[in-house]
């Protein structure tokens, strides 16, 4: 059932066209990532969604209502900031009883919504501190924490991670994809982090120059991916693209043909179809990923090999492929089915 | 209990002369007409001048007798106090604007509105006064309300300005998805953040209109007259009456200096925020 509807949006600064025509389609409940380069306009539609940008031309509809140009305090959404943009001269409680204090709710139930959110999210002992008292984690739980108080409609997320290291992004993200399937809340996400993508998502939108490339599951996209340009986005390392002379039994029209690093083997010489030279080996202990430069054009691959190698930088080698899994580009990019 | 041992060295005995010479150098005016505010016209005039006298309190009995005192320093409140209230008023919408939802002009809107600044102050003099006396406001404490408004309205705007951008626009975000509607988003959010900027820019804007001589004396001298006007008064074509102008303006200034003294840690921020962060 369509939630959120974005009909052919547009988004101009002055003469930069930085959202072309967006057209999207979200159910009740749905987990959406928003993903893409930097600079591809996914903030921008995401803070159209919220009303904090302003919607050129197209359309948004959001439970059956059109909202294209109500102002962000009516749409009923929540937003959790990259910077956490908390309000430091309240409280943690404050902070996170703030939009319920101001629609007048009663304080019975606010008292009672901030505590099961504090709860939940473990920020209880923290509630009479000011956030310049938190570490960076705990900021973050508060700003997620004051969304969730509220019950919005839709919750998004602008890049909420990229403030915490490495260790706290990935404990976090565990705590907001639980959070999701507990609240099952409608929501969006946007990340230029592509493990984040995956492991969060019910559905990925992937986007680059203010254009929508492709909307799957992530599996969808990793396996099927609609173009190049997805095909090497996600997946690390990057999908191989190598040129279709190497190959055979492909398509007519394939320009190009991409393999994952997975669906290469390293083989006894001449064995293999494609021959080069090892360039790098690293070693990763779970995988390890063999860099080889091919013999004569002088591309390049990767493989990706869950064993451990028995060959040397500089070994000529040669390699097969999975032909069951090969991604056939045309000369456009798209990929032939 | 230990001591911490200062270091006098030459270097820092030397630049604490040069300070405390300076500042007594820059403070010399206020020292002696303080002084001299509590001499007869005699000693006030006398060469040298004298450093020990016996303090009269005449002077000021003098003053308050020939001009109404209470009269120029509630005129001198009324206006201050209602253009600088009106002044935020007006400043404060008009910073938020610009400093969240810049547009390509801004920039160039707030250096004209700098730029104002710049004309001397008689350039003006003319039109407007030919128009106070058109609307019939000559000599009225709204002429100078008006005037003072206008002429701090440029330095209210641009400092408001640079406090609001200090604040962060997501912050402003956060509680417009939360619900706020602008009022509500001003009062709880940009007011308990901006407020020290609020208070510094009202402070200070206070403290000029207060000073402001140039208009108060041109469009309002005898019954909006300020304290600015009832000192110059005592600088008469008849003769200076040193003693008397001293005891004038230290009355005048008295006020000012007091609310200054207390509130010199606003002020100085104020001055100094976003250039020190």
């Amino acid at each position: 059932m369509s939630y959120l509807e974005l009909k052919n949006v547009d988004k101009y600064y002055g003469d930069v066209h930085a959202i072309k025509g967006v057209n999207l389609t979200i159910n009740k409940g749905e987990f959406i990532v928003f993903v893409g380069p930097s600079g591809c306009g996914k903030s921008t539609l995401l803070r159209m969604i919220a009303g904090l940008e302003e919607i050129n031309d197209g359309d948004l509809v959001l439970d059956g209502n059109e909202i294209t140009h109500q102002a962000p305090s009516k749409r009923d959404l929540a937003m959790v900031f990259q910077s956490y943009a908390l309000y430091p001269h309240m409280t943690v409680e404050e902070n996170m009883s703030f939009a319920l204090r101001i629609k007048g709710e009663e304080q019975s139930i606010i008292d009672q919504k901030v505590a099961k959110a504090a709860e939940t999210l473990n920020l209880t002992p923290y509630l009479k501190r000011t956030p310049k008292e938190l570490s960076g984690g705990q900021r973050q739980r508060v700003a997620i924490g004051r969304a969730i108080v509220r019950s919005p409609k839709v919750f998004l997320f602008d890049e909420p991670l990229s403030n915490l290291d490495a260790a706290l992004r990935g404990q976090t993200r565990v705590e907001i994809a639980e959070l999701h399937r507990d609240l099952n809340a409608t929501s969006i996400y946007v990340t230029h982090d592509q493990v984040e993508a995956m492991t969060l998502a019910d559905r990925v939108v992937v986007l680059q120059g203010g254009v929508i490339e492709q909307v799957g599951t992530p599996m969808e996209l990793y396996e099927a991916p609609a173009n190049k340009f997805v095909a090497q986005f996600i997946g690390q390392p990057q999908m191989n693209l190598l040129s279709a002379s190497y190959f055979s039994g492909i398509s007519a029209d394939a320009v190009d043909v991409g393999v994952r690093p997975e669906h290469f083997s390293i083989v006894d010489a001449g064995q293999g179809a494609i021959s080069g030279q090892v360039e790098l080996i690293e070693a990763l202990g779970n995988e390890t990923l063999i860099h080889v430069c091919l013999e004569g054009s002088g591309e390049k691959l990767i493989v990706r090999q869950y064993e451990q190698p028995s060959i040397k930088v500089r070994d000529s080698v040669s390699i097969n492929y999975d032909a069951s899994h090969l991604h056939q580009f045309d000369a456009k990019g798209e990929a032939i089915r | 209990m230990s001591t911490k041992k200062s270091k006098w060295t030459p270097a820092l005995i030397a630049r604490t002369a040069a300070a405390w010479g300076i500042a007594l150098l820059l403070f010399f005016p206020l020292i002696f007409m303080g002084f001299t505010a509590f001499k007869t016209e005699l000693q006030a005039i006398a060469v040298p001048s004298l450093w020990a006298f016996e303090p009269t309190l005449e002077n000021f009995h003098v003053v308050n007798e020939r001009s109404d005192y209470v009269q120029f320093a509630w005129n001198s409140v009324v206006t201050s106090v209602v253009s600088t209230v009106l002044g935020l008023l007006i400043a404060a919408p008009a910073a938020y604007s610009m400093a969240f939802s810049p547009t390509k002009g801004t920039n160039g809107l707030l250096l004209w509105m700098l730029s104002t600044k710049f004309m001397p102050a008689v350039g003006a003099l003319l039109p407007i006064y030919v128009i106070f006396q058109q609307l019939g406001l000559l000599d009225t404490k709204t002429a100078l309300v008006i005037i003072f408004t206008m002429m701090n309205l440029p330095i209210m705007v641009w400092m408001l300005y640079t406090y609001f951008k200090d604040i962060p626009h997501e912050i402003l975000e956060a509680a417009r998805m939360d619900g706020a509607s602008v009022w509500q988003e001003f009062r709880h959010v940009l007011l308990p953040l901006g407020i020290g900027g609020l208070a510094s820019t009202g402070l200070l804007c206070l403290v000029l209109a207060w000073n402001e001589a140039f208009w108060a004396l041109n469009l309002g001298a005898a019954d909006a007259g300020t304290l600015a006007t009832m000192m110059v008064s005592y600088s008469s074509p008849e003769g200076l009456f040193w003693a008397k102008l001293s005891a004038a303006s230290l009355m005048a200034i008295a006020p000012i200096v007091v609310i200054g003294w207390f509130s010199q840690k606003q002020l100085v921020q104020g001055l100094t925020f976003g250039a020190v962060k």
